[in-house]
C-alpha cells in the first residue's frame, strides 16, 4: 500500500470513528433543554472561594506553621491544603463548563453566529484546558502555583465578559422584535 | 447478467427489494412530504438498478459502453444523495438559523480541503482510473463534510430526531465503507483489479444493503413532527433568561476581575 492510498484509508477508518462518536446518544443530549438548567445552577460557584485558597497555599502560613509547631506539621497541613487546591480547581473547571455549554446554547439559539466569535470560545476552551491541566499536575507534585491559578480565574472572567455581550445583543434583538410585532398589531388594529 | 457470479445477484436482488420497502414505507407514512429529495434519491436507485439491467443485456457486461453507462447513472444518484442529505439537514437545523449558516460555511470550507486532499493524493495516475478515483473523492468529500455538520448539532447540543440521525448515519456510513473498500481493494489487487470486480461488487452491494435496512428502521414510523413547533420559542427564552443570567454573570465578574487585580498586585 503506497503512502497515499495509506493516507485514504487511515482518513477512512477516522470518519468511520468519528461518525460513531457523533452518533452515539449522550444523557445530556436526551433531556430537553438540559444546557438551561445550567443559568439555573450557576448560583453554586466555587471562583468565590479564590482569597481562601490563596490564603491556605500562602507561604507565610507554612513557615509560620514549620516555626510555632514542627517540618511534619507543616508537611501535613501542605498536604491537606493542596488537596483542597485540588478540588478547588475542579470547581473551577466545572464553573467554566457551565458557562461555556451556556454559551453554547445562546450561540444556538441566536439567529446569527458569528464564526470568529465561536472560535474564539473555542480557543479560550481549549486555553482553559491546557491551562488547568498543567496547574493540576503542578499541584499533584507539590508546587502551588498562584499566578497560573490567577490566570485560570481570568479565563472564566473572561469567557462571562462575553457571555454578558452576547445576552444583552440577544437581549436588545428581541425587545426589538417585540416592539416591531407590537407596533404591526397596533397598525393593523387601527385599520378600519 | 448471466456473467455475473450468483452471489452478485442475490445481493442486487435483496438491494433492489429492501430499496422498494424504503420506497413502499416513504409513501404510506406519508413521509415522501417531508423528504422529497431523499424519496427520489431512493426512487432514482431503484431506476439505476432498472436501467442497468437493461444496459447490461444489451450491451453486455465488460463493454466500456457499459462501463461509461454505469457510472454516468451512478452520478446521478450521487447528486440526489448530496441533495437528500441537505435537505434533511435543513430540516434538522431549521429553527436554528444561525448554526445552519454556520454549518454551511463548515460544509464549504470541510469540502474544499477534502477534495483539495484528494486531489493531492490521486495526483498523478488518477486518469488511468478516473472514475473509481472520482467516486471515492466524492465519498470522501460527502462524508468529511455531512460528520462536520454532526459534529457541529453534538457541539452546539441540538436535539435531532432519530430518524433523521439514522438517515444522515446511514448516508456517513455508507460513503466511509466505500472510501475503505475502494481503497484497500485498489491497494491488494492493483492492476488485477478487473479480475477481481465481484468482490468489490459483492462488498459495495453489501454495506448499501445495510444501510437500506438501517433506513427501513428509522422510516418504520412517521417522522417526527416539524421542529419548529417542538422547539419552545427563543423569544421567551432570552426575555426569561437574560436578566438572571446577566446578574449573575455580571457579579461573577467583578468578582473575578477583584481577584485578578488583588493577584496582580506586588507582593
Amino acid at each position: 500500500m503506497n503512502f497515499a492510498l495509506l493516507v485514504l484509508f487511515l482518513f477512512g477508518i477516522l470518519l468511520l470513528l468519528v461518525l460513531v462518536a457523533v452518533l452515539r446518544d449522550t444523557p445530556k443530549l436526551r433531556r430537553p433543554n438540559a444546557d438551561l438548567g445550567y443559568a439555573e445552577d450557576l448560583d453554586r460557584r466555587h471562583v468565590n472561594f479564590f482569597p481562601q485558597v490563596k490564603q491556605a497555599l500562602a507561604a507565610e502560613d507554612f513557615t509560620f506553621l514549620a516555626s510555632r509547631g514542627s517540618r511534619a506539621l507543616a508537611q501535613v497541613a501542605g498536604k491537606e491544603r493542596r488537596k483542597i487546591a485540588l478540588a478547588y480547581l475542579a470547581c473551577l473547571r466545572s464553573d467554566f463548563l457551565k458557562l461555556w455549554r451556556l454559551a453554547r446554547v445562546i450561540a444556538s439559539m441566536s439567529p446569527q453566529v458569528g464564526v470568529a466569535q465561536e472560535l474564539e470560545r473555542l480557543q479560550l476552551g481549549l486555553a482553559f484546558s491546557w491551562r488547568y491541566e498543567v496547574i493540576r499536575i503542578k499541584f499533584i507534585f507539590g508546587f502551588a502555583p498562584l499566578p497560573e491559578l490567577g490566570s485560570l480565574s481570568e479565563v472564566v472572567s473572561r469567557l462571562s465578559i462575553r457571555l454578558e455581550t452576547a445576552m444583552k445583543e440577544l437581549g436588545e434583538r428581541a425587545a426589538l422584535t417585540a416592539k416591531l410585532a407590537s407596533s404591526l398589531n397596533g397598525r393593523g388594529l387601527d385599520t378600519p | 447478467m448471466s456473467s455475473f457470479p450468483p452471489q452478485v445477484l442475490v445481493l442486487w436482488a435483496c438491494s433492489a427489494l429492501a430499496q422498494l420497502i424504503v420506497v413502499i414505507l416513504l409513501f404510506s407514512k406519508g413521509s415522501f412530504r417531508k423528504l422529497p429529495f431523499f424519496t427520489v434519491y431512493v426512487a432514482l436507485n431503484l431506476c439505476q438498478a432498472v436501467f442497468l439491467v437493461i444496459v447490461y443485456s444489451i450491451c453486455g457486461t465488460s463493454s466500456e459502453t457499459t462501463k461509461s453507462l454505469a457510472w454516468y447513472s451512478e452520478c446521478v444518484t450521487l447528486v440526489a444523495q448530496a441533495l437528500a442529505t441537505t435537505e434533511i439537514l435543513r430540516l434538522a437545523l431549521r429553527p436554528y438559523q444561525g448554526i445552519w449558516g454556520l454549518a454551511w460555511r463548515a460544509l464549504t470550507c470541510t469540502s474544499a480541503f477534502v477534495v483539495l486532499m484528494v486531489a493531492l493524493t490521486t495526483r498523478g495516475d488518477w486518469v488511468t482510473a478516473k472514475w473509481f478515483e472520482l467516486n471515492r473523492g466524492y465519498h470522501l468529500t460527502f462524508a468529511a463534510a455531512v460528520i462536520a455538520c454532526l459534529l457541529l448539532i453534538r457541539y452546539y447540543s441540538i436535539q435531532v430526531p432519530a430518524a433523521y440521525k439514522m438517515i444522515l448515519g446511514g448516508f456517513c456510513l455508507y460513503s466511509c465503507t466505500e472510501i475503505l473498500i475502494n481503497t484497500v481493494l485498489q491497494s491488494l489487487l492493483k492492476k488485477a483489479f478487473y479480475d477481481y470486480q465481484p468482490i468489490w461488487q459483492s462488498s459495495t452491494m453489501l454495506s448499501f444493503i445495510v444501510v437500506l435496512f438501517v433506513w427501513v428502521a428509522a422510516l418504520w414510523k412517521p417522522l417526527p413532527v416539524d421542529a419548529r413547533q417542538a422547539t419552545p420559542p427563543s423569544d421567551s427564552i432570552y426575555q426569561r433568561l437574560s436578566p438572571e443570567i446577566n446578574e449573575r454573570l455580571r457579579e461573577l465578574n467583578e468578582k473575578l476581575l477583584r481577584l485578578w487585580k488583588m493577584e496582580a498586585r506586588p507582593q
